[in-house]
């Protein structure tokens, strides 16, 4: 079931929520929905689940017009951040309550709960209540409760955001697995970068009501085309820079154009590169890469598995810029705070410098 | 720990949250219910005493108010209520201080009857007032001759039965503010050095205020529209012991409808206007 | 606050103090009441509840206050449901009516209703008599009991969160069953409580009810007017008996709202 989303507005009394949305979201993709709180992906998420109406465009599930369909007759699965389990009910009532009102019969109704409760693995639990589980188990019920008659729309609401950040890890790989089992459509929204990218297969940034960029998680992280998901999606360094016809000038150092950046020639822009890109050398002929400059080290700190080092460069900017290296390589340079190093960068891509 | 489900009003503001806003003409069917329900059997009955009541003329109004057993029956009225209301503000917030913060055998029980005039006919307690402190009992008797206070038929009759009537309006009130009260402000005020009176007053008293002051005001405007008790403890000697409902009911009785109209009408709106004060200062709190 | 035993004298004094006046107050009249009805021995007493006229008093209140449990449930539902979930102009407006039956003195409802219904009244009925009839008394008891549900309800009704219910709506469950099966479940304490009182309060009216009932012996005359009527004939035995009778259900009341208390107070978590 593929969706389409055309030109939808939302606005709460004047506060636009949602501005002139428009997607498509193709049949058995994990798409996430990625932005920050407020950021109206909630919104939007309810607004195809029919939870709210749109005040204009349209909303198709698999080419069907769906935008004035009651949440009842659009056949999605929804899963709540939280407290959407039916209290008084157990997890089997639960997990079986859209084939009860689907008038399937007793039997039919068990095995599909059973099955699901195989699913989620959480075989056994069938007559516990909600009130009896961990808040991990209970999202898994609600995960079970809404596939159990089958939805071509799965829409998930920040599932985990109310979880540890152990069982988030467990929960989200569950959820990528059994989506892939089921080949179902899936839209899930989430604020946490980390999770977008271990499971989405295309990621949609949105930031105050607009979809500013969609892609892979890979091309939004390395070649991203606003500033605002540059900095949303990890920690990148932004320097400014110039770019001519031919070269990028960035303090003394000139480097190579980077491609699909004609637009920007003559433009200020900015440079981005993110930390793991960055090498730190003693000596300028050593390094390999693009030099961009020499500066000292400012402080490094202690990032489990990497060391993030700050370093200011000695140009006329004196900026800084953020590099993370493996603990091998900062033994090998002696790194220490004060010390003098010449910055170079691998990969890099370029934003501009003004934003619209 | 939760509020006690209050069995009388808080003037609970309804407040509509964000919801699934998917269209349903239903909606629009169960408002029209709803809004036909209230506005027939509460707006109706308003509207009709409030015209009633100034139909035939602001003079006759006026002049049907100022005849003297008119005037003494709505004075006797707000007295009695005034003196209840101010009685049952002080045992009431004892009473339920006492049920919050004390330990004792029949608790429980004593918790229970509480609600006892909620639940017994008005008549029924008027009944049972007469039954212990008429004048042929040995209570009425002692206190007629010995001390010549006359109970029933008299304003301590009165006051007796609407302190009855009455009785759980404050208490229920105050009882949940108290158990959601956070004990360590009274332990540090008692490390402080403060008494056990100082600490009530001062530290536990202030938050009571508004609850006290809506049980109060809520027991007092029951209290001029209570007619079942008042009917058999109060008799019905004009300008004695005959308060605003039991004037109503002579004069609807006797068909002076005038009558009947004007002396309604002020007492509702008496007790309306306390209502809606409740309600303001209800909003005004949450504001 | 939690509970203390109590020690001081101030304390004792306090509990002596207030457990005296409730004494006083209302279980020495109920006391008083029970001893007045056995007064002139056992077997008056049953003649009283033998009395056809009694009889027939108790069938009317039962029923019209079953009625009115029945008409206030369903519409006080309603009116909650409507008060919490939907936003309106006006809705404060209508939230406030809910409080007036509490202070509305039954004396002057009765009277509106018979300026209402009366023979020459504004709405004079073409087809039944209301008045002096069913309608007039069910009317009357539907009118003082009908905050009960809507104001036990409410609070419940917000404190719900809108999850269950819109995933029920997403699962495919029509606006009437996700009631059903989801908010029901979740209310039906606070509902029961309501109809507790609802049915309490309904019994035992009185000014209204003799206002406009014209207490005709035998037709409609209530177990509260039967009361006030004995009364009145100096036949206390009968008074005092059917008084007792009615405490008895009150007592009944009272035992099934406190069992109800608890449990709306132990199920929140």
């Amino acid at each position: 079931m593929s969706i389409q989303l055309e030109n939808i507005h939302k606005s709460y009394g004047t506060q636009r929520v949602v501005r002139n949305v428009s997607l498509h979201i193709e049949t058995g993709e994990l798409f996430v929905l990625l932005g920050a709180s407020g950021s109206g992906k909630s919104t939007l998420l309810r607004l195809i689940a029919g939870l709210m109406m749109p005040d204009s465009g349209r909303i198709l599930l698999n080419d069907r017009d769906v935008t004035h369909l009651s949440p009842q007759q659009r056949g999605t699965g929804f899963v709540f951040q939280n407290y959407s389990l039916f209290r008084h009910m157990t997890v089997a009532q639960n997990i079986e309550f859209g084939l009860s009102i689907r008038r399937v019969n007793r039997d039919e109704r068990e095995r599909r709960t059973a099955e699901l409760l195989d699913l989620i693995g959480l075989a056994g639990y069938g007559e516990r209540l909600p009130a009896q589980l961990s808040g991990g188990q209970q999202q898994r019920v609600a995960l079970a409760r809404a596939l159990a008659y089958e939805p071509n729309v799965l829409l998930l609401d920040e599932p985990f955001g109310a979880l540890d950040v152990k069982i988030r890890a467990q929960l989200r790989q569950s959820l990528y697995e059994i989506q892939r089992r089921l080949g179902v459509t899936t839209i899930l929204v989430t604020h946490d970068q980390e999770e977008a990218f271990d499971i989405a297969d295309r990621i949609g940034v949105i930031d105050q009501g607009q979809l500013l960029e969609v892609g892979t998680p890979a091309s939004l992280y390395q070649h991203p085309k606003t500033m605002f998901t540059a900095t949303f999606l990890g920690t990148t360094n932004l320097l400014n820079a110039q770019r001519n016809g031919t070269s990028v000038h960035i303090g003394d150092a000139h480097l190579p154009v980077p491609p699909d950046t004609d637009h920007l020639s003559g433009k200020p822009v900015q440079l981005l590169c993110r930390p793991e890109e960055i090498t730190l050398f003693t000596a300028p002929d050593a390094a390999n890469g693009y030099v961009i400059g020499r500066g000292h080290v400012e402080s490094i700190n202690f990032a489990g598995s990497m060391l993030r080092a700050v370093i200011r460069l000695q140009d006329a900017t004196q900026s800084t810029v953020q590099a993370s290296l493996l603990p091998a390589d900062a033994r090998t340079l002696a790194l220490t705070v004060g010390q003098e190093v010449w910055v170079s960068i691998g990969s890099y891509h370029l934003l501009s410098a003004v934003e619209a | 720990m939760t509020q006690i489900p209050l069995s009388y009003p808080t003037g609970q503001g309804a407040v509509a949250v964000k919801r699934a806003q998917a269209p349903s003409f239903g909606a629009w069917g169960l408002r029209f219910i709803a809004l036909t329900y209230l506005g027939a059997f509460i707006l109706v009955p308003l509207i009709v005493i409030q015209v009633q009541g100034v139909r035939f003329g602001l003079d006759v109004f006026w002049q049907s108010i100022t005849r003297p057993e008119a005037t003494s029956a709505i004075l006797l009225s707000l007295y009695t209520s005034a003196i209840m209301a101010a009685l049952n503000t002080v045992i009431g917030t004892l009473t339920a201080y006492v049920l919050v913060r004390y330990r004792f055998p029949g608790k429980r029980l004593f918790n229970m009857l509480i609600d006892l005039p909620f639940a017994i006919p008005t008549l029924v307690i008027g009944v049972m007032l007469v039954l212990l402190y008429g004048p042929q009992t040995p209570i009425g008797r002692f206190f007629d001759t010995t001390l010549d206070i006359q109970i029933l038929f008299a304003v301590p009759g009165i006051v007796l039965a609407l302190l009855l009537v009455g009785y759980p309006f404050v208490i229920r009130a105050v009882q949940p503010v108290l158990l959601q009260m956070d004990f360590s402000q009274t332990e540090a005020a008692q490390t402080i050095g403060a008494s056990a009176w100082t600490t009530f007053w001062r530290v536990i008293f202030p938050a009571l205020r508004p609850a006290i002051v809506t049980g109060a005001l809520l027991s007092f405007a029951r209290s001029l529209g209570e007619f079942g008790s008042i009917i058999v403890v109060a008799g019905n000697i004009p300008m004695r012991s005959q308060m605003g409902t039991v004037y109503v009911y002579t004069q609807v009785e006797a068909g002076n409808l005038q009558a009947a109209s004007s002396v309604s009408m002020v007492l509702l709106l008496i007790a309306f206007g306390v209502t809606v004060g409740i309600d303001l200062l209800k909003w005004r709190r949450h504001a | 606050m939690r509970e203390t035993e109590a020690r001081s004298p101030v304390a004792i004094a306090l509990i002596i103090g207030v457990l005296g006046y409730a004494a006083l107050l209302f279980i020495a009249p109920l006391l008083a009441m029970i001893n007045g009805a056995f007064a002139k021995g056992l077997e008056p007493l049953l003649a009283t509840f033998q009395d056809p006229s009694v009889i027939h008093a108790f069938q009317v209140t039962l029923l019209l206050s079953f009625a009115a449990v029945v008409i206030n449930t369903l519409l006080g539902l309603t009116t909650a449901w409507v008060l919490v979930r939907h936003r309106f102009r006006g809705r404060n407006l209508f939230d406030t009516l809910v409080d007036i039956p509490f202070v509305f003195s039954p004396v002057i409802a009765g009277y509106a209703m018979i300026v209402l219904f009366g023979r020459n009244g504004w709405l004079a009925p073409p087809l039944f008599p209301i008045v002096f009839a069913f309608p007039g008394i069910l009317l009357a008891k539907v009118f003082v009991s009908l905050p009960f549900i809507i104001r036990e309800v409410q609070p419940v009704l917000e404190a719900l969160t809108p999850e269950p219910e819109d995933a029920a709506y997403t699962i495919g469950a029509s606006r009437w069953t996700t009631f059903r099966r989801v908010v029901l479940p979740e209310i039906w304490t606070a509902l029961l409580y309501g109809i507790v009182l609802t049915f309490a309060r309904a019994i035992g009216e009185f000014g209204a009810v003799t206002v406009i009932s014209g207490n005709i012996e035998g037709y409609t005359e209530t177990a509260t007017s039967f009361v006030f009527r004995a009364l009145n004939d100096r036949n206390n035995t009968g008074a005092y008996g059917v008084s007792v009778l009615l405490c008895l259900f009150s007592v009944v009341i009272l035992i099934a709202m406190n069992a109800l208390r608890g449990r709306i107070i132990h199920k929140e978590p």
